[in-house]
């Protein structure tokens, strides 16, 4: 098939080989010697939490008390960049943290403060099984409840609690953990991209003057009059706070520059000093001050709120005309380039997010989370744009690999050979990135979310797997966690569970059971019924939880980065972007489709077995039913994920089931809910708390991961190879799910050796992508490294595992998903 | 015209035998018996059943096979799990097979018509399309079936699929010329240059094979040649030399790449589940310094002009 090339480059051949898979103690993957140094400086470094930002924004709460709240939270966040003691940190070409040290955890209060007391008194930081945080001091304990209690009643969570009902409340994760809205519950929501291109250009003086203006434009005839001069007020103190951040940077990294014998750091102090002064206020002129900007910028978004996945968009094209225009004057060199680049990703990982324990048993990792980069694709008029920076930013990835960023490579039918080498040569060496997008269903998807075309095709993503429009679209993605399995029990036995505190209680709808079907259709109209129920009991209890975000947590300092803000005077919270959706997303899809094809195989196609003996199975979880539950774990009884179409029927009815009781509804801001198909790692937590299923899954055990095939611990379901694989979960409308899909699929090193293994590997996600598929991601990982891991983890610090969504360092997670990870198939060529 | 083929596997995605991603399909029968075979259940031209008796879940918490059986005493269990056949006994009704839920009990051999392979074929077409992959048969034997293969690899050539023919070339030369039409691609072996030590472990002759491979080069198809290196038996320098002296004088340097394959200990499991004997058990690889061995043979092939790599790949 003919391929498409470019010109565009980095500073090495596009064909460069990083190596195939992790190799230990490796230490020097940068050609910068700085750049090795800061990642282990990084690596070395504990996950502290650190009490100033509470102590900053409890004082200003406590200071204006009577303010407005979109005055009060920008006095705090003011108040936060004025006293926060700043770092420069040796060997840094840039400047800029989350108004806290590197690695070291801040609090926001605003958001929910009840857990951080318990688990301070309880469960200490320090002594989680993974995810640990550790506060510096005794003091410093004392007084992080102290300030806490302050925020008892007041936090975002405190007042949602209030506001739920009882139907909702069962079903959440205070109750029987059917959908969890952990996330936007105790946190902030983020998930967006900002609008970089406005920022580059306008700078914080130009976004102020808009503000001004808008600000004076403001007709006291309007309704909304107070409100949108308090967002214009609070917009402006946020954006001066920003201005004189980044002069005390200057000042700072000018002091240091004073002391600084060695003359070369010298000279670099003085010129970070010098960006740091040069944009606070004004556009950059350069690109190592866009990036300086940008790294500033993007901090006090994260500083703001504590929203994970704080994007950075489509970052080769915002960045292109500053590489450009140095290159072409000659002020800069690729290299250099790349090495800033370096710089910056690692210090993409300083911002670091204590979360509640609730929260990690979903979700591990102690970073902020979600820092997708995205490269690649088209430009609104459709054509390719690989650039240089597409090219640089990939070596930059595999030069450091860390957590972050998150880098996404968009696909599309003429991505440039050179391109899908480069990625792929990334993908080989094993750390998890990039991640694959397809353009085709993506941008279908955006377009039904109300876009234009020309806008959809400049999505970027957000997060783990969601695709969103920069400076355009608050879409809080990642809304909850549904666990479909756990609806599909309230199919199999009339509204109630199987076992557990609740065991008997009719917790939804009876909308019957195994006993009582007398048809497969009646079985497939249950699970319509008990997933409208479930989701409008989510679907209500997440809008509940967007006004009090709106209520209590506005955000005018990010809402300067969606223009549409300006036009309506609103800020993100009240709907102020243009596009205002809420993704939540469904988990064990193929849980739920495997244990449909046994009802429908073995009780109305085969008769072998009644409805009623499929229930006794599952409720004795599978004891004393050893024959059964070898057969549903056999390929005699039909399996998704085997180019199947009698299971992969079943899924394509779970994935639109779920997809239409979501898609459409309405949220608060004016935007409208856009499904998700994936489960990040949360299937291991969620399999925690469901009983055992008709997929022949024990109580217990995870769940179907993401777009996924089943593997239990008797084995795995998907039996045929990777591209039975790919076709099965290609067969769904992955457009439907405007929140994203994710499959994951993971490959011993020897299967992409060689060129061979290389081009092998390039061939089979083109095709995937050509069924039209959204995303794709890979570990190049055998079990026997991952056992070994397991063995002598002190040997694997550093060793990045793609756990869904995200690469995390495999030793840091939690043993039940190092399990879950070992037992996903190993697929073989 | 041959109705039906006796498929004992088929492999979808495999990268092994032949360029780009292929599907592969192994048939049943074969007149070698290779001490180092690594597909036992290939070498008997009838459907035959195996046990895995780790997957019994024993007949006191399942008994499906007991259920079914027409010969109860066909079926020996040990410690309540079944464990073997008595072949003497069983009636090769099968029955069993579709009984066991547990997949414990194994059929080696489906007969499939050339639509059904066909089916399987086509559903990764586009794979092939992009990575110039196709379909590649093997055994077993595959030339036992040419007529059958024959009329499948039409098939796939009128659909535009690329085809592959691994043999070991042990036959007539008429059942090659059978295929030769519809065949893009063959793979064989030289196991071994001498006639003896060739009979001693493969239970043949090498003169029919290095026949068909002088007639072979005088084709115009291309040929990929594998010595599958075993220790003791073929992994002498001198045995390398004379096999590309017959490479380079009697095939006239006609091979598209030679390739080396390392002995590994496969199949055990499988000859178990026969209740076959594995021969190698007793073979031990000290394995870094027996690859260095063979990469040494690769690169004396190479300085005398033969395109040679260690694995089943063609390009470094």
């Amino acid at each position: 098939m003919s391929q498409k090339h470019t010109n565009a480059s980095g500073t090495l051949p596009f064909d460069h080989s990083y190596g195939i898979g992790y190799t230990i103690n490796h230490e020097d993957w940068s050609p910068f010697p700085r750049v090795n140094r800061l990642r282990q400086a990084f690596l070395d470094r504990p996950y502290e939490i650190d009490v100033e930002r509470l102590r900053l924004v409890t004082e200003a709460y406590q200071e204006h008390e009577s303010k407005p709240q979109k005055l009060k939270v920008a006095h705090a966040f003011e108040n936060i960049l004025k006293k926060a003691t700043l770092y420069v940190y040796e060997d840094d070409l840039i400047c800029g943290e989350i108004a806290a040290p590197a690695k070291a955890s801040p609090i926001y209060p605003e958001f929910s403060a009840n857990w951080i007391i318990d688990e301070i008194l309880n469960s200490p930081f320090e002594e989680r099984e993974n995810d640990q945080f550790y506060i510096r001091n005794d003091e410093e304990r004392a007084e992080i409840v102290e300030l806490c209690r302050y925020w008892q009643g007041k936090s975002i969570e405190d007042h949602v609690n209030v506001r739920l009902e009882y139907d909702q409340i069962k079903g959440s994760q205070m109750g029987e953990k059917i959908f969890q809205t952990n996330l936007y519950h105790y946190a902030g929501a983020g998930h967006l991209v900002a609008d970089y291109p406005m920022l580059m250009e306008l700078g914080f003086d130009g976004l102020l003057e808009k503000a001004k203006t808008a600000l004076a434009s403001l007709s006291k005839r309007d309704a909304d009059y107070g409100d949108k001069k308090e967002f214009f007020e609070a917009m402006i103190i946020m954006h001066e706070a920003a201005k004189a951040y980044l002069e005390r940077y200057s000042v700072l990294a000018a002091t240091n520059a004073e002391t600084e014998t060695d003359e070369v750091r010298k000279a670099e102090l003085l010129q970070i000093s010098a960006n740091c002064h040069n944009v606070a206020g004004p556009a950059p002129k350069t690109f190592w001050e866009a990036m300086q900007l940008f790294n500033v910028a993007t901090a006090l978004i994260q500083t703001e709120s504590n929203g994970h996945s704080i994007s950075f968009g489509r970052m080769d094209q915002w960045l292109y005309p500053y590489y450009k225009a140095d290159i072409e004057a000659g002020r800069i060199t690729k290299e250099k380039v790349l090495e800033i680049i370096e710089v910056q990703y690692v210090k993409m990982n300083n911002a670091t997010k204590l979360k509640d324990k609730g929260t990690v048993a979903v979700r591990n990792g102690r970073g902020f989370g979600g820092e997708s980069l995205t490269l690649g694709g088209v430009d609104e008029n459709g054509d390719d744009i690989t650039n240089d920076l597409t090219m640089i930013m990939l070596e930059a990835s595999a030069h450091t690999r860390m957590m972050n960023p998150w880098v996404c490579v968009r696909m599309h039918k003429d991505t440039p050979i050179e391109l899908k080498i480069k990625a792929a040569e990334c993908i080989r060496c094993g750390y998890g990135h990039p991640k694959l997008f397809n353009d085709t269903p993506t941008i279908k998807g955006m377009i039904s979310k109300g876009m234009t075309l020309e806008e959809a095709r400049c999505y970027a993503v957000v997060g783990c797997v969601e695709p969103s429009l920069p400076g355009k679209e608050y879409g809080w993605h990642d809304a909850a966690y549904v666990n479909t399995p756990k609806m599909m029990e309230m199919v199999f036995n009339g509204g109630r569970i199987l076992d557990g505190p609740n065991k008997g209680k009719q917790l939804g709808p009876d909308t019957g059971s195994l006993e009582t079907y007398t048809s497969f259709e009646e079985v497939l109209a249950s699970v319509d019924a008990q997933f409208e129920f479930w989701t409008s009991q989510m679907i209500s209890s997440l809008n509940i939880i967007d006004n009090m975000h709106r209520k209590l947590k506005p955000l005018p300092y990010v809402s300067a980065f969606f223009g549409n803000c300006f036009e309506t005077g609103k800020d993100v919270t009240e709907g102020g972007a243009k596009y205002n959706g809420t993704g939540p997303q469904a988990s064990g899809m193929a849980t739920c489709a495997d244990s449909l094809a046994t009802i429908k195989q073995l009780v109305f196609d085969e008769h072998k077995y009644t409805g009623a003996e499929l229930l006794k199975a599952i409720s004795d979880n599978w004891v004393g039913h050893d024959r059964l539950y070898a057969l549903v774990n056999s390929s005699k009884v039909h399996h998704f994920g085997n180019d199947d179409d009698y299971a992969d029927d079943l899924f394509k009815f779970m994935f639109e089931c779920y997809c239409k009781n979501v898609k459409g509804m309405p949220t608060p801001r004016g935007g409208e809910f856009s499904p998700g198909v994936y489960s990040v790692n949360a299937n291991v937590a969620m399999g925690l708390n469901t009983n055992a299923s008709l997929d022949g899954r024990k109580k217990y055990e995870p769940i179907s991961d993401n777009m996924g095939p089943v593997h239990t611990e008797c084995c795995s379901h998907d039996i045929c190879g990777p591209t039975a694989v790919a076709n099965s979960v290609a067969k769904v409308d992955h457009s439907l799910a405007s929140n994203g899909t994710l499959l994951n699929l993971r490959f011993p090193e020897e299967t992409v050796n060689g060129i061979e293994g290389r081009d092998n590997l390039i061939h089979f996600i083109d095709e995937y992508m050509a069924k039209n598929a959204m995303h794709v991601q890979f570990n190049i990982m055998s079990t026997a490294t991952m056992k070994a891991a397991q063995k002598n983890p002190e040997n694997y610090k550093d060793m990045l595992v793609r756990v869904a969504g995200y690469s995390a360092y495999f030793v840091e997670l939690g043993k039940p998903l190092q399990k879950d990870l070992i037992q996903r198939t190993e697929l073989k060529f | 015209m041959v109705k039906k083929g006796l498929v004992f596997n088929i492999q979808r995605f495999t990268i092994h035998d032949g360029p780009g991603l292929r599907t592969e399909l192994f048939f049943k029968g074969c007149p070698l018996r290779c001490k180092w075979c690594g597909n036992p259940e290939s070498l008997k031209a009838n459907i035959q059943l195996g046990v895995y008796k780790n997957k019994c879940i024993s007949k006191n918490k399942c008994g499906a096979c007991l259920e079914v059986c027409p010969q109860k005493d066909a079926l020996q269990f040990h410690r309540g799990k079944l464990v073997s056949f008595n072949y003497d006994l069983c009636t090769n009704c099968n029955a069993c097979v579709d009984a066991c839920p547990a997949e414990a009990i194994k059929q080696w051999g489906k007969e499939m018509s050339i639509e059904e392979c066909m089916e399987v074929i086509r559903k990764d077409k586009g794979y092939y399309e992009r990575s110039g992959g196709g379909v590649s048969v093997s055994g077993g034997e595959a030339l036992l079936h040419s007529d059958f293969i024959r009329e499948l690899f039409k098939v796939c050539k009128e659909e535009g699929i690329h085809t592959c023919f691994e043999s070991a070339f042990h036959g007539n030369w008429s059942e090659i010329e059978k295929v030769l039409p519809y065949t893009d691609l063959f793979i064989s072996d030289i196991k071994h240059m001498d006639p003896e030590i060739h009979k001693e472990n493969t239970g043949v002759s090498n003169a029919k094979i290095l026949e068909n491979l002088i007639s072979f080069s005088k084709t115009d198809k291309e040929l990929i040649i594998r010595i599958p290196v075993i220790p003791n038996v073929n992994d002498s320098q001198e045995n390398m030399e004379a096999t590309a002296d017959f490479i380079l004088n009697q095939l006239d340097g006609k091979v598209r790449t030679l390739q080396l394959l390392s002995f590994m200990r496969l199949g055990e499991e499988k000859y178990q589940s026969l209740g076959m004997e594995y021969n190698m058990s007793d073979v031990k690889v000290r394995r870094v310094s027996f690859q260095k061995k063979i990469a040494k043979f690769a690169e004396y092939f190479n300085s005398r002009g033969i395109h040679c790599l260690v694995g089943t790949k063609e390009k470094q």
